[in-house]
């Protein structure tokens, strides 16, 4: 109290921090900051997992997180805390929920507080037509459901408002137009803003100031890698085709009985060269995985081919019609599997919970590579989880033991432990941010570069994939929409999700509204016109294909030569 | 060389924290174990020579009474859940042999018996017919499709995991997945599912005893010596019976709850 009249006769700020300290048993989790945020200014704090941001706004917000000990000065005016996950009961309806919030702060009754609601869904650019406040948040879509809680902090217009992780989990295109609106009411207002949350998480572009919370000391943030780690080497001859893949899942029969399927993947054509990299690049529901996945054939697709080294695998990987069901190789099919290693999106839950890496990494090496003595497969072990930066010791241990950094460097090391020509990457550092993440993905390029792999990226991350990659290849329903090399989709792509996804990626305001349509209510013709800036009426009634506008840059798009407001 | 210098910052190990549920199933096995043997032990309390049960002092009494309920419960628990277990492997091999939609068939159909008052048979069994196996086997009927259900959830939930993925991408055919990763992943949830028919088959062995519909009167029961004192107005004889028997049910409940708690992950 002393502290906030000594500061003069100017208005203090609504959050000043003195020396604030925290501590988590012996750990420091904050060391002695000192923090001012003024009015209508926005910060951006940023830390890998554990690093103490929660902690951090807990302690600003007077709710210290159980076992966390304070030191030190923290002044903060009225404010509101929108915490980790949102925190809506899942079975009440909003409309209630919000009522409560608004009627506590304000001490409104219900039908101002949800006036006051609908003007903050206004700012936050929901349109009339998608509020469903009777409905119990379970029912909502998730951008929707983070959409509300902006909208219930702005109707409650506290001074100070602060945000634990907001918007994480959504795409990235969703999560950074709906932090755009947050970040220009609280400019309108004059509501101190803080947003915490993973640095991968583009909280920064909305931001006035960024600071980084890295080894108990909030720091300016460093700029991330924007350039491949070493020079990218020309790629070689193409070794791997897809031709037209297809996927589709059954469904349950129609009303007359009637087969039915759902179409995620359409007739993909892809060539990947040696040595290449290439980045798939798309968010929710653009089926990258489902691709990755059918390069691999587990499982294999529907529809089309996929040729390795000129061997069909889709062949190989089908039931044997006569009975050689016990031949190791049947189609070349193991061959194959030793050519083409897969990294997965959750390592930890990629090793079996029963046997230790070391006991699954030798029944790798024995069944790919049978030609390694059995007594010389412990030192190939120790060599591949040497090359991914684990101990050799590690091979002792059990995946639960394993931290999450440590899983995805053991599932790299087992995906080269056969020595592969191409590595499959589905999302590979998706449990992984901050330090840890850029660590794997500088482990995962300098293998790639010393064994000369050719590599498959699939990821939401738009410029962190294309960063490495001399292609990228965006995607979207299902579809690819736009292909060319890595440097012109990172300076200067064409298609409007491309353009947006660019502009996620640097923190800028994408242009494009509302939600993905789910796989279910694909709208007809073009699956982006009720996002699209471009869109026209001609949108609805074919799906572009892919026409060459420069040579090796294809783009699906009706419009994409048109100015947006044109 | 690339080397993981020391652990990051985040993701600290959290220290090791005992598993919910493990002490109480430890103590549950303890206490069944202690009134196993006890009940084994029990007629070398009634001064050797032969057993009069009415005329044997309660609590020896009821300790005989539990030879029976217990050994039938063993019994019948071991056919419960293989019969379980088995309908859940079925379902399971019908899923991928046949298709998906035998399986949601079979394996509903266990969902729709488990909430069923299946415990009303057995005293229907032990009224109409007579001999022990065939009331055991009815017995197991009534414990079988919740363990079923259980076990289908644990199995279709392991088909689907990441590792069995992994395990085909390294080359390995469908029988050695299934025989070096599926099978040694499947023991432990399926032997927890199986041993959730053991307080079941107690509680309904006790329900038809006590009406007097359950085991025959030579082979002794806590539900009918229960039923007895009741029906004489014996408060002595009807303490120690009762007592033994909600101990049982406890320690039955709990080894199958810290079984089913042990594999799940935190």
């Amino acid at each position: 109290m002393t502290d906030a009249s000594v500061l003069g006769a100017a208005k203090p700020a609504p959050v000043e921090t003195e020396a604030l300290t925290l501590m988590l048993g012996d750990r420091v989790l904050l060391d002695r900051a000192t923090l001012r945020v003024e009015r209508g200014q926005v910060l951006a704090i940023t830390g890998g997992a554990g690093s103490g941001k929660t902690a951090l706004l807990g302690a600003l917000a007077g709710q210290l997180p159980a076992g966390v000990d304070m030191a030190g000065g923290a002044r903060i005016d009225g404010h509101l805390l929108i915490a980790q996950g949102g925190r809506l009961a899942p079975r009440r309806p909003l409309a209630l929920q919000v009522a409560e919030v608004v009627g506590h702060h304000l001490g409104l009754d219900l039908r101002s507080s949800l006036r006051r609601m609908a003007d903050g869904l206004d700012r936050m650019g929901i349109p009339a037509a998608a509020r469903r406040f009777d409905l119990p948040p379970e029912q909502l879509p998730e951008s929707l459901r983070w959409a509300c809680l902006f909208a219930m902090a702005v109707a409650v217009g506290p001074a100070v408002l602060l945000a634990d992780a907001p918007a994480a989990g959504l795409d990235p295109t969703v999560r950074l137009r709906l932090l755009h609106r947050l970040a220009d009411w609280a400019r309108a207002d004059g509501v101190a803003l803080i947003l915490a949350g993973r640095p991968e998480d583009g909280l920064a572009g909305p931001a006035d100031r960024v600071l980084a919370l890295r080894r108990a000391r909030l720091l300016p943030a460093n700029p991330a890698r924007t350039e491949p780690l070493t020079p990218l080497e020309p790629p070689g001859t193409a070794r791997l085709h897809a031709r037209g893949v297809g996927m589709s899942y059954p469904l349950a029969p129609g009303p007359r009985g009637e087969a039915r399927s759902l179409a995620v993947l359409h007739g993909i054509d892809l060539d990947l060269r040696t040595g290449e990299t290439l980045a798939l690049l798309g968010e929710t529901g653009s089926a990258k995985a489902t691709l990755a996945r059918s390069l691999l054939c587990l499982p294999p697709p529907t529809a089309g081919a996929v040729v390795w080294m000129g061997r069909d695998l889709m062949a190989a990987t089908a039931p044997p019609a006569t009975g050689d069901a016990n031949d190791p190789d049947r189609g070349g099919l193991r061959r194959a599997r030793r050519d083409l290693q897969p990294l997965f999106p959750d390592p930890a839950a990629s090793f079996d919970p029963a046997m230790t890496l070391g006991a699954q990494f030798g029944l790798v090496l024995e069944s790919l590579r049978p030609d390694i003595a059995a007594d010389r497969r412990d030192h190939r072990i120790d060599e591949a989880l040497e090359e991914a930066g684990l101990r050799p010791e590690a091979a002792l241990r059990w995946p639960s033991a394993l931290s999450v950094a440590e899983a995805a460097h053991a599932g790299l090391a087992r995906a080269i432990l056969s020595e592969p020509r191409v590595l499959v990457a589905d999302e590979p550092a998706s449990s992984l941010s901050a330090e840890e993440r850029e660590t794997f993905l500088d482990t995962l390029m300098a293998v790639r570069d010393r064994r000369r792999l050719s590599l498959v990226l699939a990821t939401e991350r738009y410029d962190e994939g294309l960063r490495d990659a001399h292609r990228g290849v965006v995607m979207l329903a299902g579809r690819v929409v736009e292909s060319a090399d890595a440097g012109t989709l990172r300076t200067a792509p064409l298609h409007p999700y491309s353009r947006a996804m660019l502009a996620a990626a640097h923190g800028e305001r994408p242009a494009l509204q509302g939600d993905a349509p789910s796989a279910f209510a694909q709208p007809a013709g073009c699956p982006l016109r009720r996002r699209c800036p471009l869109a026209r009426e001609f949108c609805a009634q074919a799906v572009p294909t892919l026409e060459e506008v420069a040579p090796g840059h294809h783009v699906a798009c009706h419009y994409w030569d048109t100015p947006a407001d044109g | 060389m690339a080397e993981y210098d020391q652990p990051p910052l985040s993701h600290p190990v959290p220290p090791e924290t005992p598993r919910a549920g493990f002490a109480r199933g430890l103590s549950g096995a303890a206490i069944l174990a202690a009134l196993a043997l006890a009940c084994a032990a029990a007629p070398l309390m009634a001064d050797g020579s032969a057993v009069h049960r009415l005329d044997a002092d309660p609590v020896a009494a009821a300790l005989l009474d539990g030879r029976g309920s217990l050994s039938f419960a063993l019994l019948a628990a071991v056919l419960g859940g293989l019969l379980g277990i088995g309908w859940a492997l079925l379902a399971g091999m019908l899923g991928t042999l046949v298709g998906s939609r035998a399986e949601r068939r079979t394996i509903a159909a266990a969902q729709r018996m488990a909430g069923w008052p299946l415990a009303l048979l057995v005293p229907l069994a032990g009224g109409l017919t007579g001999p022990v196996w065939l009331l055991a086997l009815v017995t197991a009927l009534t414990a079988a499709p919740a363990v079923a259900v259980l076990a289908h959830a644990e199995l279709s939930g392991l088909m689907r995991a990441e590792f069995l993925t992994a395990a085909r991408a390294a080359g390995l055919p469908e029988g050695e997945v299934v025989r070096r990763h599926l099978i040694p992943n499947l023991t432990r949830p399926l032997l927890a599912a199986g041993v959730l028919a053991l307080p079941r088959v107690l509680a309904a062995e006790s329900f038809a005893s006590l009406l007097g519909l359950g085991l025959p009167p030579a082979l002794g029961s806590w539900g009918a010596s229960v039923g007895l004192a009741a029906r004489l107005g014996d408060p002595v004889a009807f303490v120690p019976p009762a007592l033994l028997l909600a101990l049982a049910l406890w320690a039955a409940c709990a080894i199958a709850d810290g079984m089913a708690a042990g594999h799940r992950k935190p």
